[in-house]
């Protein structure tokens, strides 16, 4: 059986049950008694185990054979050494590496070596079943493989499947099946049936058959011949992939339905000229574009706790390596953001924490990791009870560096000096990380999260510890912005870049030197003009100069436009070419009237100005 | 012509929810039992299209009745009901013949999805 087909599938999978793995390892590295963990724990590693046979990957499922055994040992002692927990985390790292082997369509690496090093506490060596059951399965050259997957609401798998089973062996022979009737009663819930089948039944009416099974949310028929000629043609994508609930998709169907009707409904008012319907008809329109909207944006989203659990992963490993007792504690990780901040999220996240451990936290302490909601916009928190920043150092550095003046140095707040440690200058070399508390790359996260569309806070108390807070879009695709106006063009930029919105008098307006100051919350702004920054002619002075507190670079401007306009949401898209080569736009979008607005990068229209 | 069901539960509440499920849906309930052994003996009497079991019952449970049916009638269909966390038992009632299972608390369209299946299955 060709079964490459489900090589994407497969690695989805897998690598989804290896991440609970880990997260499940590291819970029980606290409580290595809980039942409930060591027997998910055998679970995650089982289906591996079936999974990896099935696709034939012979050492992941050999690997995965020996957790099970090993994990099997431990759900009759009732506990899990640490021992163990470090070996099971090793062997998670090696199931990764071999994963990778697949993606990358080489050989798997041999795996005798560290089975070699399996804990000696009760071993016991067992052939799989499953294993040998796999090979047979292929060995088949007759008969209608068909393979069958529950949804996840499902609420008893292996007795579904074992109905599943009983049904087919009505209609057909079984020839084989993974798992087998004997393994369902035995009370195994796989999350897949493999059976081949031989029968008088034609495909399609097997198919129809199985449809009235509304449990099973995959129905399908591996075909051997078709799929060598698939697999030549078409490689498996590298991961762009979410996963969509049926349930969601039905409320696409019924919306694109709603939307239909309601389109005859308006075409209808068009040549009645009824115009009482019309406003009726759109007030229906707007309601489903909303619905529409809401659902599709659902189907971009996904929790943090994939991301959480590497996290834990990380603080676990560090803190051993380091030999500090830190205490890790997450809380919203259920919060939910759009799948390509996620990904973006990870690796700023991943240093932000090591950060902590490396320099925040001195022999023992705790980081937390929080998020929530705060309106359309989601709030990232990575904080440590250790050492905290001195803002001393970070002065000295500044001004050894050349980042400051004296002046400035002097006038600075403790706020805006955290941010210097962002800079990419100040934070690269390797000593000043040491003394200055803080690590390696914070101007990378920061660049990140600024990429997303968010910010980045620090705070910091000497002693107390440091708070790092990410500001982030809960959309990449569809943002709120705030319009402005400028020599009678509009432009937006995204309203997670807008720290306020105020209008002063020109009576307010200070200057120190050449530069104009605006005095806002105990701080002297500079004042910027967005005329001048886009070489726009000088407009006529005005009663009320409208101002946008933004933050570019670290620091707090006091942005001069002609006129606030408003905040929108908006669908922002790339700019085609040869639009996407202007500096300082970062995208674009059509307005209701059709006005097409442009969305201001002011970090790149800054740099544009430096340079 | 509409087809003919015996429920088979020793909660009234849980016959009469199912009892309205059935008539609301054209069905026909022909007895309900409050034990497996009037479960067999109302069997005999009606020998219905369908049965809904539920498996624990005093006297005597819904896996006993369920044996005893199958032997005097293979071709019985028997949809057992079951609480939450009885997988063993559902494992148990599918293996010894019960054609398909409901999981309590269920909805209407659960329940008639497969019960529907299960008389219309060749």
């Amino acid at each position: 059986m060709d079964v490459s087909k489900f090589t994407e599938m497969f690695l989805v999978e897998a690598a989804e049950h290896l991440q609970m793995m880990v997260d499940i390892l590291i819970q029980l590295d606290s409580d290595p008694e809980d039942r409930d963990g060591i027997d998910a724990l055998f679970r995650e590693a089982h289906s591996i185990k079936g999974m990896a046979a099935t696709m034939e990957h012979a050492e992941t499922a050999r690997l995965a054979h020996h957790l099970e055994e090993r994990l099997d040992v431990c759900r009759h002692l009732g506990r899990i050494s640490g021992v163990e927990i470090d070996w099971l985390l090793e062997a998670a790292d090696l199931l990764e590496l071999l994963l990778s082997d697949i993606r990358n369509e080489q050989p798997e690496r041999n795996v005798d070596n560290f089975i070699a090093t399996i804990p000696k506490e009760g071993e016991s060596e067992v052939s799989s079943p499953v294993e040998g059951k796999a090979l047979d399965l292929t060995g088949h050259s007759h008969g209608q493989l068909i393979q069958l997957r529950l949804r996840e609401t499902v609420i008893a798998p292996g007795p579904r499947f074992l109905v599943l089973l009983k049904r087919l062996a009505d209609i057909g022979t079984i020839l084989e099946s993974i798992p087998s009737a004997e393994d369902l009663i035995q009370g195994g819930d796989p999350d897949q049936l493999l059976v081949r089948l031989e029968s008088d039944a034609s495909q399609d009416e097997l198919h129809q058959e199985l449809l009235k099974y509304s449990e099973l949310q995959e129905i399908s028929f591996p075909d051997e011949k078709e799929e060598e000629k698939e697999t030549s043609l078409k490689k498996p994508s590298s991961g762009k992939t979410v996963r969509v609930s049926t349930e969601l998709l039905d409320h696409f169907i019924n919306l694109t339905g709603e939307l239909i009707t309601n389109r005859n409904q308006l075409q209808n008012v068009l040549k009645e000229r009824n115009w009482k319907e019309l406003d009726d008809g759109i007030g229906q329109l707007a309601r489903l574009v909303k619905n529409l909207h809401h659902q599709v944006l659902q189907v971009r989203m996904v929790s943090l706790e994939g991301l959480v659990g590497r996290l834990s992963r990380t603080v676990h490993d560090l803190s051993r390596s380091h030999g500090k007792e830190i205490k890790f504690q997450v809380e919203g990780a259920e919060i939910e953001l759009d799948r390509a901040i996620v990904e973006e999220l990870t690796d700023p996240l991943v240093h932000m924490v090591r950060n902590a451990v490396d320099h925040g936290i001195e022999q023992s302490g705790a980081i937390f990791v929080k998020a929530w909601r705060e309106r359309d916009q989601v709030l990232v928190q990575v904080a440590d009870d250790g050492r905290g920043i001195d803002p001393e150092k970070i002065r000295q550095q500044a001004l050894e560096q050349g980042l400051l003046t004296q002046t400035q140095s002097k006038s600075i707040r403790d706020y805006d000096l955290f941010q210097m440690i962002c800079q990419p200058g100040f934070s690269t070399a390797e000593e000043v990380s040491e003394t200055s508390g803080r690590g390696v790359g914070m101007d990378v996260v920061k660049t990140v999260v600024e990429q997303v569309g968010g910010i980045l806070l620090i705070d910091s108390v000497l002693g107390e510890g440091t708070k790092i807070t990410l500001k982030l879009p809960l959309s990449l695709a569809i943002i709120r912005v705030l319009i402005v106006e400028c020599d009678g063009s509009r432009m937006a930029m995204p309203i997670t870049r807008v720290v306020q919105t105020v209008e002063i008098s020109p009576e307010e307006v200070q200057s120190s030197g050449k530069q104009l100051m605006v005095h806002y919350q105990d701080e002297h702004l500079p004042m910027l003009s967005l005329r001048k920054i886009l070489k726009l002619p000088q407009g006529a002075p005005l009663d009320t100069i409208p101002l946008v507190i933004t933050e570019v670079m670290g620091r707090k401007i006091g942005l001069v436009v002609d006129r606030l306009v408003g905040q929108r949401e908006v669908f922002v898209q790339r700019l085609p070419a040869p639009f996407d080569q202007v500096r300082g736009c970062s995208g674009g979008t059509i307005l209701g009237d059709g006005q097409i607005i442009f969305l201001l990068d002011l970090q790149s229209l800054f740099e544009r100005r430096r340079g | 012509m509409s087809k003919r069901v015996l429920i088979v539960d020793d909660a009234l509440f849980m016959r009469t929810m199912l009892r309205d499920i059935f008539v609301e849906a054209g069905w026909q309930v022909v007895a309900e039992a409050e034990n497996g052994e009037q479960a067999i003996t109302e069997y005999q009497a009606y020998q219905p299209d369908l049965v809904t079991m539920d498996l624990v019952m005093p006297e005597m449970g819904g896996i006993d009745a369920l044996k005893v049916i199958l032997n005097d009638d293979s071709a019985a269909r028997i949809v057992v009901c079951s609480a939450l966390g009885q997988k063993k038992m559902i494992l148990d009632a599918i293996n010894a013949g019960a054609k398909d299972f409901i999981v309590k608390p269920f909805q209407s369209v659960q329940v008639l999805e497969v019960v529907e299946r299960v008389v219309m299955a060749f």
